[in-house]
Parts: C-alpha cells; sequence; structure tokens
C-alpha cells in the first residue's frame, strides 16, 4: 500500500455556519464535562473562603460574611499543610533532579552501544513498570528497619529515584535514539573524549525530552502518596498527599470545612500552574515526547 | 564508534544498581516469602519456616480476598469500558477539526496531573455530600425531590460513586493517547471512503477502529496497570473502616502485611502471595490481549 503519510492539518478551518452547527453536539458533551470540573473547582475555591456554618447551609457563593482568608492560614499553620508542602517540594526537586544525572548517562549507553545485556535490562526496566509498588516495599522496609533510616528524608529521595528509574530511562532512550550519531562521529574526529561528547554535546541536544521527563518525574513525585503513607513514619516527613489525607481524616472529628478546603487548594495550586504553564509540553510528552510519529 | 568500557560502566552503573536494589532484589524476594510462613514484614530471611503453598490456600480461602479480587475485576472492566469508551469518543470529537480543540484537550487532561487526594476529597466533600454537595443540589434544582436525597456515600453505592470518579479522572490520560494515533492515521485514507461514499460512521467503524488496534492494545495495558495499584481511592472513601465494598486487593495486602481493623493478625507470608496472585494476573492479562489483538499488520 502506498499511501503518502500525511499529517492531518491542526490549521482551524474557516468559520462555517453549517459546519459549526454539525459540531455543536461535541462542544455540548465535552462542556457538559469540562463544566461540571470547572463548576467543582470554583466551589471548592469559594469554600475554602467561607466558615463551616456556610458550608453547610449551603451558601459558599454568598461570602455573607466576607472572605475568610484565615483559613488558610490555619490550613498552612495548624494544620501544618506548610510542612507537608516543603517536604514534597523537596522530595520533587531533588529527586527529579537527581534522576536526570543517573538516567540520562544510562539512557545513552543503552541506546548507543550494543551489548550482552542490553536488551535484557531494557527488558526488566519496561517489566519494572507493571509490577505493582506493594511487591517491592516489604524486602525495603525490612532493610531499611534493620539500618533505622525510615522516616528520613534522605529514605524517601532515594526510594522516589529509585522507583522512577525505569520510567525515566525508557523515556529518554527514546529521545537519545533519534539523536544522529554524526556529532559523535564528528566530536571524535577532534579528539574529544566519549565522556566529554556526551556531557557537552549529547546531553544539551537531549534538553527537550529531559525537560518533560522532568516534569513529569516532578508531577508523580509531588503526588505520590504510597510510598510515603509507608515510609515516612513520622508527620514531619510526609508529603502532600498523606498529609491532606491525615488532615481529611481529622476533619471528620473537628470539622472545621473551611481550612480542609484551604488545604486542598493549596496543594491542588502548585501542579495547576505547573501545568497551566506548560500544558503543551506536558501533553506532547504523554505520547511519547513528540519525537515519534 | 569505539566502545569505551569505562564509560560505560560509569554510566550504566549507578541506575542498575538502584534498579537491582530496589526492584530486582525486592521481587524476588517477595516471591519467596510468598512460599514461607513469615508473621511480621521485619523478620528476617531467618526466621521464615518454609510452607508450601499454604499462603495462597490461606488466601483464596479468605472471604475478603474474593471480594476485593470481584472489586478489582469490577474497577478492571466495567471502568475500563466506561473510561476507554468516553475516551474515546473525545478524542474523535476532537480530531473532527472541532473548534478551540487544544483548549478542550488540555482541559481534560487536567485532573491527571493533580494530586489524587486532592481530587478525591472534592469528590467526597462536595459532589456527593449529601446536604450541600453538587449532585443532590441539582436534581432538587430540578424538582426530583427523591434522587436529590440520595446518599451516594452509602453502602450500596459507593462503590459505584467511587468508581465513577476514578473514571472521570482517567479519561484524559487514554483520550490524548487515542488521539496520537488517530491523527497518525493517514488523511488519504478518509478522502478514499469518502469518494467511495462511507459516511462519517462509516469511516469511523471501517477506517478508525481497525486502523486503532495496536493504540487499543496499548490503552489497555495501561488501564491495567493502572488500576492493580487501585489503592488512594479507596483509602479516601474509605479511610477508617475500608468497608468491604470498597476493598481492592492492594489494600487488603497492605493490611495484611501492617494490620488494620479488619485483619487482626499481619501476615506478611499472606501479604506477598497476594501481590505474587495480583502480579500474575496481570501478566496473564498482558498475554492475552497481546495474543487476542495483534499489532496492525496493515502498512500504510
Amino acid at each position: 500500500m502506498a499511501f503518502t503519510r500525511k499529517k492531518r492539518k491542526e490549521v482551524q478551518p474557516k468559520l462555517s455556519w453549517k459546519k459549526e452547527l454539525r459540531m455543536l453536539p461535541g462542544h455540548l458533551l465535552i462542556w457538559i464535562w469540562i463544566g461540571f470540573a470547572m463548576i467543582c473547582i470554583a466551589w471548592i475555591v469559594a469554600a475554602s473562603l467561607s466558615t463551616s456554618g456556610e458550608i453547610f447551609r449551603g451558601e459558599t457563593l454568598k461570602f455573607a460574611t466576607g472572605f475568610h482568608f484565615e483559613n488558610y492560614v490555619k490550613a498552612w499553620k495548624l494544620q501544618k499543610v506548610s510542612v507537608y508542602f516543603m517536604n514534597s517540594m523537596i522530595y520533587a526537586t531533588i529527586s527529579s533532579a537527581l534522576l536526570i544525572v543517573i538516567c540520562a548517562p544510562a539512557a545513552y549507553v543503552l541506546s548507543r552501544f550494543t551489548f550482552l545485556g542490553n536488551k535484557t535490562i531494557k527488558g526488566s526496566l519496561v517489566l519494572a513498570m507493571s509490577v505493582p509498588s506493594i511487591m517491592i516495599i516489604i524486602p525495603i522496609l525490612n532493610i531499611t528497619t534493620a539500618l533505622k533510616v525510615n522516616g528520613t528524608r534522605g529514605l524517601l529521595i532515594f526510594l522516589y529515584v529509585a522507583v522512577s528509574i525505569p520510567y525515566t530511562v525508557t523515556f529518554l532512550l527514546d529521545f537519545f535514539s533519534s539523536l544522529s550519531r554524526t556529532y559523535e562521529e564528528a566530536a571524535a574526529i577532534d579528539g574529544c573524549s566519549p565522556i566529554k561528547t556526551f556531557w557537552k554535546i549529547m546531553f544539551p541536544l537531549a534538553q527537550p525530552g529531559i525537560i518533560t521527563v522532568t516534569i513529569f518525574n516532578f508531577l508523580g513525585i509531588w503526588n505520590e502518596y504510597f510510598m510515603s503513607l509507608v515510609f515516612a513514619s513520622v508527620d514531619s516527613k510526609r508529603s502532600v498527599g498523606v498529609g491532606l489525607f491525615t488532615i481529611v481524616a481529622a476533619m471528620k472529628q473537628n470539622g472545621d470545612y473551611g481550612a480542609l478546603f484551604a488545604a486542598v487548594i493549596i496543594v491542588f495550586l502548585p501542579t495547576f500552574l505547573l501545568y497551566i504553564l506548560l500544558s503543551q509540553k506536558i501533553i506532547a510528552g504523554v505520547t511519547g515526547g513528540g519525537i515519534k510519529g | 564508534m569505539k566502545k569505551d568500557k569505562k564509560m560505560m560502566v560509569l554510566f550504566l552503573g549507578p541506575a542498575v544498581l538502584l534498579f537491582a536494589a530496589v526492584f530486582a532484589y525486592p521481587i524476588i524476594r517477595t516471591i519467596l516469602m510468598s512460599f514461607f510462613a513469615v508473621e511480621r514484614p521485619s523478620m528476617k530471611l531467618a526466621e521464615w519456616s518454609f510452607n508450601g503453598l499454604e499462603n495462597y490456600k490461606t488466601v483464596l480461602d479468605s472471604a475478603f480476598f474474593r471480594i476485593s479480587m470481584m472489586n478489582i475485576l469490577k474497577i478492571w472492566l466495567i471502568g475500563g469500558i466506561i473510561t476507554l469508551s468516553i475516551a474515546l469518543l473525545f478524542a474523535v470529537i476532537l480530531t473532527s477539526g472541532i473548534r478551540f480543540s487544544k483548549f478542550y484537550k488540555a482541559a481534560i487532561y487536567v485532573p491527571n496531573v493533580i494530586s489524587a487526594v486532592a481530587v478525591a476529597t472534592m469528590w467526597i466533600f462536595y459532589v456527593y455530600n449529601q446536604r450541600y454537595g453538587l449532585l443532590n443540589t441539582f436534581f432538587k434544582k430540578l424538582g426530583l425531590e427523591e434522587l436529590g436525597k440520595t446518599k451516594w456515600l452509602g453502602a450500596d453505592l459507593i462503590f459505584w460513586a467511587m468508581l465513577a470518579a476514578f473514571c472521570f479522572c482517567a479519561v484524559g490520560y487514554y483520550m490524548l493517547i487515542f488521539i496520537s494515533g488517530i491523527e497518525k492515521i493517514p488523511a488519504d485514507l478518509y478522502e478514499a471512503a469518502t469518494i467511495d461514499g462511507a459516511g462519517k460512521f462509516k469511516q469511523f467503524r471501517f477506517v478508525t477502529l481497525p486502523l486503532l488496534r495496536g493504540v487499543f492494545k496499548t490503552n489497555i495495558t495501561f488501564w491495567s496497570i493502572n488500576t492493580v495499584g487501585f489503592f488512594v481511592w479507596t483509602k479516601m472513601f474509605s479511610p477508617i473502616t475500608s468497608e468491604n465494598g470498597t476493598i481492592t486487593p492492594m489494600v487488603l495486602m497492605y493490611e495484611t502485611i501492617f494490620g488494620s481493623k479488619r485483619v487482626q493478625t499481619t501476615d506478611a507470608g499472606a501479604g506477598a502471595a497476594i501481590g505474587c496472585i495480583l502480579t500474575l494476573s496481570v501478566m496473564v492479562i498482558f498475554v492475552i490481549f497481546s495474543k487476542l489483538i495483534k499489532d496492525n499488520d496493515l502498512e500504510y
């Protein structure tokens, strides 16, 4: 079959009312979906500025007693959201930076050189991504208990890095394979050592892929729940996910709903803002870094 | 290019070592553990005693395990059909040259970047709330008083409430994968189909669907991996008691290892057995689907 590969145009066609009318059901359907999400977010924002009484009487959008910004102060200080927030920030930034330093060279070697075990390593990485995380935690817990490192930030960072290796290496593999070999050949002729070639030439060239994978790692670690639940045994080391869970559980007794919703907004904002800034990059990254196809 | 042994070891070493420490060794040890009597996760290898398939028997005999497996099956099958159908529908709409498709795409994907705990809190404390919640207020406004009093989080509806929330948040991801698949189908094929007199539905049925086989396989694989780890949503919807209605194998395994109200005596060996059964189920699903759905043999 000799069809030419032609990508369908993404350019918006000229406005034609007949066509728009035909699209109306599509618009409607999507707006019901998005509208629902928007109402929910708007309500949570409104509720985070209301008192518990107002929320319960269903008067969230009236703001009869004004805007209660103190909910945010309560959430931040009393509910310790500040602590969880800082923890998640530390875990997400340090881990995703370390991941690049560890995974980019590994992905490069795997994509460039054929050697015994290359395929095995690649296959194992893919396989590891499909194993439920609970399969690995008992033995790890066994070691960390013996070493008495449970509930330390170092351990959490170590685990986040290690657990994200399969995804990061696999993602970057595709990226390095797509780079031309002529760069390295030219560098070799000029007498540049392979290690130097990688850091000076190939690593900067792979930047788009590195940025995308870092965004995903950051989002993933920021939102991570399970590892933090098992290994951050003390409250002061918990990430936002487990922290918010603790707040929700406590809220059922103390009933400060305004502060609860303020906490939800604080947890929600960083990744949401990051997404608004980088949505095109993230969307392209979901389907393979926008390189293939 | 010349191979540089030193460089390869230097570059590959850290990643491989970490991988071995956190994946290879723990997985092997967990599999081993499932054949031994181990009460606490902190017990040393020397304290384990071999008991063959006893752990598997305990697990398979447990009513909780059967309920949890039934639940995960429902989540995987019913949730999967719902999520993938909506995702495909949206993907088709968004690739049909609709206006604002970029914005729509981005907006539908939003729940995927937000902490599941935060999103679940929104569903539980707003959408499903009985007094001031979105659904009940909406139904009351429509004059549907009976429906407006529904206890969405009551024992008979909680599972479905949880599943609906989970699917809503998952759709965006699978939609993006469908979209990238549809965009790869050459426009010529549609032109040819139009000339042959095929309408939009026929084009979808005879051009789009068959050519998306590979993408379907990808999506089913990801969906399976995603649902096996079903944990946070159960924890959120039934935090303290984990009613049987929402329990999943992953939650049961966690409780079996660390203890809970439901599971009073911890049994790490049985927990490991649950993990092995779960992992095995995923592998079986992978094999079945890769046999069932052949990759696109059509070249285009």
